[in-house]
């Protein structure tokens, strides 16, 4: 097993709880992510949240995103655990959004100049167009990438004005094996541009998602005494995983591994019920 | 020949000029040798647009109307503009809301109601054109503004901009190539108004009060050869339209079906 040990929290969910109309989308939702550290690696952190469709995955990236306040509960991140607001997080939706009308070079420069002063923004920018393989791309506007390119885009973008934490919604959604296996090299990529980078997928992709993690919670519905279904996605301790724990997280080709699909089985038994 | 008839097919570019060359052809042979003579002869319009031009002042005529035409939409184009951002703001809403119900209003009660309130004939035809245009370009802007959605707003505050910077990034420059084709939409409608308040206002000429004219005095090739003339404006304008987007908003077309 590797050896790990935790350092500060950089991501905290208290008691998240949000109701629309009078009906409970997510009820009592707390989890935290903490900084885990590897010795001589300088690499941070990819959890996931898994849930199946229709349960509130996307309300619960908007709320982890600052862009939706909870009814109840409260989101605290970075090393200071400050109250989330909109832009402390970076999140890449599901369709990849870019500003249509800017270039690809403009759209990461725009992002840039949100943290750094004029020079070093186009520094950054420079950089990101390298280091996601995008240089040659650069005066392309949105409409002419690729998916792969767009996503690769979107996440440098998130990343050039963001503090470390970058929430991926749906990343592997309607993307063939060969986008998924490029897709998981961004992820890691990301991880080891800095220690404190923290990679957040919510997803309903369970052994891609499983394999990439080496935190994963799992958002379902508990039952009340009588066997009833209680409204609200919420996450138990039971569904609460640690896969590093575990001996399941960090390993090239996990997915192979008897240990992987034993658990990814056991997941799959712990949605059905 | 037989894409030219299949759905949603792309016929080469030689294929389709050569198409739209014999469209206009046939119709210009159905024009002149078409035994039920409805419109006048090709040759007497063709007549009738050379003594327009050469003894009534048809180009001089023509100017005056685009300049004011011109002139109303630049007005009207920035009130609008003003009106529809305006809408980020609920306070400002109902005015949006009730300008663009306004395009309801007819011309003739409002030319009445402006030549009260104001003294020149001009001053008149002016705010008419710009009142008129106005209304009906905050309903078209408002309604692309009503396009942006919740992944795109969300998108510019996940960078951290302020709620006006995201509305600034997402709706006025990243909707602004649609604004445009408001713009190039409308001005139709300002030509449209421009030849009646021309008529009601006949101190400063245009081409509609040379249409009016034409039409009073029953010279049909007139009329047709004036019509032929503004539609061939329109084109142009159009075309010019077109060409501002393809060149300040390059990026406008990418995702159309073409």
């Amino acid at each position: 097993m590797t050896p790990y040990f935790y350092k500060a929290p950089v991501l905290t969910l208290e008691g998240i709880s949000m109701t629309f109309e009078g009906e409970v989308i997510l009820r009592d939702i707390n989890a935290q992510v903490l900084d885990v550290c590897r010795p001589d690696m300088n690499q941070g952190q990819v959890v996931g949240f898994y849930g199946r469709s229709g349960m509130g995955k996307s309300v619960l990236c908007r709320i982890l995103a600052g862009l939706m306040a909870p009814t109840t509960g409260r989101v605290l991140v970075g090393e200071q655990q400050e109250p989330v607001t909109p832009g402390a997080v970076g999140f890449v939706q599901q369709r990849y959004p870019l500003f249509n009308h800017r270039t690809l070079h403009d759209n990461l420069l725009v992002a840039a100049s949100r943290k750094y002063a004029p020079e070093e923004a186009q520094q950054q920018t420079e950089t990101y167009l390298e280091r996601f393989q995008l240089t040659a791309h650069r005066k392309k506007y949105p409409a002419h990438l690729s998916g792969g390119q767009r996503q690769r885009a979107a996440i440098a973008q998130q990343l050039l004005c963001s503090d470390h934490l970058i929430l991926l919604d749906e990343p592997f959604s309607g993307l063939d094996v060969a986008m998924i296996g490029e897709v998981k090299k961004i992820i890691l990529e990301v991880t080891t541009m800095d220690e404190l980078n923290t990679v957040v997928i919510v997803s309903h992709d369970i052994a891609t998602t499983t394999a990439l993690c080496d935190r994963l919670w799992l958002l379902g519905y508990e039952r009340d005494t009588n066997g009833q279904l209680i409204p609200g996605a919420t996450i138990t301790a039971d569904h609460q995983y640690n896969l590093a724990e575990m001996g399941l997280a960090w390993h090239e080709n996990v997915e192979a591994e008897p240990e992987f699909a034993r658990f990814v089985e056991h997941i799959k038994d712990e949605i059905r019920m | 020949m037989k894409e030219l008839f299949s759905p949603n097919a792309r016929p080469r570019r030689v294929v389709f000029t050569t198409m739209v060359a014999a469209q206009i052809m046939l119709l210009l042979l159905l024009w002149a040798f078409y035994p039920m003579q409805m419109l006048p002869s090709l040759g007497a319009v063709l007549r009738a647009l050379s003594e327009l031009t050469t003894s009534q002042g048809l180009i001089p005529e023509l100017w005056a109307s685009m300049t004011t035409a011109l002139q109303s939409l630049a007005v009207a184009t920035g009130l609008a503009l003003l009106i529809s951002y305006l809408t980020a703001l609920p306070f400002f809403r109902p005015i949006a809301y009730a300008a663009s119900k306004m395009r309801y209003l007819t011309l003739t009660g409002l030319t009445f109601f402006m030549a009260i309130l104001l003294s020149s004939g001009h001053e008149v035809k002016l705010t008419v054109l710009i009142f008129a245009t106005t209304v009906y370009l905050v309903t078209g802007m408002t309604s692309v503004i009503l396009t942006t959605t919740q992944e795109e707003m969300d998108h510019a505050r996940t960078l951290g901009m302020s709620e006006w910077r995201s509305f600034w990034e997402v709706v006025v420059l990243g909707k602004l190539d649609d604004m445009l084709e408001v713009v190039r939409q409308n001005f139709a409608i300002i030509w449209t108004m421009i030849t009646l308040v021309e008529t009601l206002y006949q101190s400063e000429g245009g081409i509609g009060l040379l249409l009016y004219k034409q039409n009073r005095y029953l010279h049909l090739d007139g009329v047709v050869a004036i019509q032929l003339v503004i539609l061939a404006t329109g084109a142009l304008q159009d075309y010019l339209f077109g060409l501002l987007r393809r060149v300040f908003f390059p990026y406008s077309e990418l995702t159309t079906a073409r």
